[in-house]
């Protein structure tokens, strides 16, 4: 399970250097539904997110990496994660992490 | 597709809206056009009757935000009747949910009798034994910065008017430059009740303040504790009141005060309910890192609020506009916002501003 999508959510975050409680709230921002835990949950994938929340989740943590100077590297449910890996194979490791000059 | 319908009726002054149905990001708007239309109109009293609502999410509430902010500027105030199910949906959707613990068993409850240490109310081991209010936690990690308060105090006291049994009005207290005032209140009689315990320098809210205890008055007709306050509150047609402390590092800095027209108004359920909120408005106060001298009247949540609803009109416009499903709208955002490297808010507020500059004046 380590190399899930799911659970490359929260090493995103821990990339992106955001609290739970900070995700939630960007998250919230831009329209997510989801509670605090039901995030947590989506993060450690106890929960799956429907794509739609998977892809605000990831927004929101793109948005993020922006803001520190990277690129977004969290591939997005509803373009199709494979076909964005190929567009961000040049970014991205074979973990689907972003790599250490990204943020 | 969602169904909702909004009527009103006057009664005694007051103007009540009633909804119905669902209250979602394609209501919402209806519903803040037909409030806001009451406001212009100069009514000053309103009540949301939200009996008949099914489901409303963050957009009914940012709605209700605003109409309650404006309200106040106005001097106005706002009363929500609603049933408990949906006020624990809506919670539990912006994150309030741990705010509030709502039980069906009275006989689970203490009792917190006419005054009482903190910490010493539930038999089972005290609030924290809830399980909602161990469950979210993301309410209070928000508040890292100083952007504080009043606002959620304002929303809290509001909500604990609606959910405490009993409750005829809500304030929240709080020490500011060594001296207290009342930061939220739910209406004029209430704020008035606080300035005249501040006044009298005695009553529940003042010793719940000083002292850091809960002040049960179950029956003020039989109270002895305030003389001087005492017969001015039943002027007001004030029976009972729950003053619950809020504590600081500690300290207390202020307090939740409850009142009710009626003598013993206040379960044992409703006290537990009251404690939980006063706990967990200490919480946010105190994971907030506030400064109790400091008067910032904005927070970041009704920030986020209104960049949700910014984005649900953006969404609203690009469905019109372009055919588009609710969610390909948001796709169609969201590569709108990569495409520019601008964050999605900043898209949608462009794209919900083009449609009021058709001439594109501020491209």
């Amino acid at each position: 399970m380590a190399d899930s999508p799911i659970d490359q959510l929260d090493h995103f975050r821990r990339d992106a250097a955001l609290s739970h409680g900070e995700l939630w709230l960007r998250y919230f921002e831009l329209g997510g539904m989801s509670t605090g835990l039901q995030l947590e949950a989506y993060l450690y994938g106890a929960l799956e997110p429907s794509r739609h929340d998977h892809d605000v989740i990831a927004h929101a943590l793109n948005e993020r990496f922006v803001e520190l100077g990277g690129n977004h590297p969290v591939p997005y449910d509803e373009d199709g994660r494979a076909g964005h890996r190929r567009r961000e194979d040049r970014e991205e490791t074979d973990t689907g992490r972003p790599p250490a000059g990204t943020v | 597709m969602s169904d909702f319908s909004i009527g009103a009726s006057f009664v005694d002054g007051q103007v009540v809206l009633a909804l119905r149905g669902e209250v979602d990001v394609l209501t919402a708007p209806e519903f803040g056009a037909f409030f806001e239309t009451m406001i212009d109109r100069g009514h000053r009293t309103v009540m949301l009757d939200l009996v008949g609502l099914r489901f409303m999410d963050a957009s009914g509430l940012t709605v209700i935000a605003h109409g309650a902010d404006r309200l106040e500027v106005l001097g106005g105030t706002l009363t929500i009747r609603t049933p408990a199910a949906l006020i624990r949906q809506m919670l539990d959707i912006t994150g309030f949910a741990r705010l509030v613990m709502l039980g069906d068993d009275e006989s689970e409850y203490g009792s917190l009798g006419p005054e009482q240490p903190v910490g010493r109310l539930s038999p089972a081991g005290g609030p924290s034994s809830y399980p909602m209010t161990k469950s979210v936690r993301q309410f209070t990690a928000i508040h890292s910065d100083d952007e504080v308060i009043d606002g959620a105090l304002r929303l809290a006291a509001a909500l604990a008017r609606a959910v405490v049994g009993g409750a005829d009005g809500v304030s929240v207290s709080l020490r500011r430059r060594g001296k207290l005032e009342t930061v939220a209140a739910t209406d004029q009689t209430i704020s008035t009740m606080d300035a005249t315990q501040y006044d009298t320098g005695e009553g529940p809210c003042v010793d719940a303040s000083t002292h850091g205890h809960w002040f049960h008055a179950e029956s003020l007709g039989e109270e002895t504790r305030w003389p001087s306050f005492t017969p001015r509150a039943r002027a007001l047609g004030i029976e009972a009141i729950l003053s619950s402390p809020l504590l600081v590092q500690n300290r207390p800095v202020g307090a939740l005060n409850i009142y009710a027209r009626t003598p013993g108004a206040f379960t044992k359920v409703a006290q537990e309910v009251a404690a939980t909120f006063a706990l967990e408005t200490s919480t946010i106060l105190n994971e907030a890192e506030t400064d109790v001298t400091d008067d910032h009247l904005s927070i970041r949540f009704l920030g986020a609020l209104r960049a949700r609803e910014v984005i649900a009109q953006a969404q609203g416009v690009l469905m019109e506009r372009d055919g588009l499903a609710e969610h390909d709208a948001y796709t169609a955002l969201r590569r709108l916002s990569l495409e520019n490297g601008r964050p999605l808010q900043e898209r949608a507020e462009h794209i919900v501003d083009s449609t009021r500059r058709p001439d594109g004046a501020h491209g």
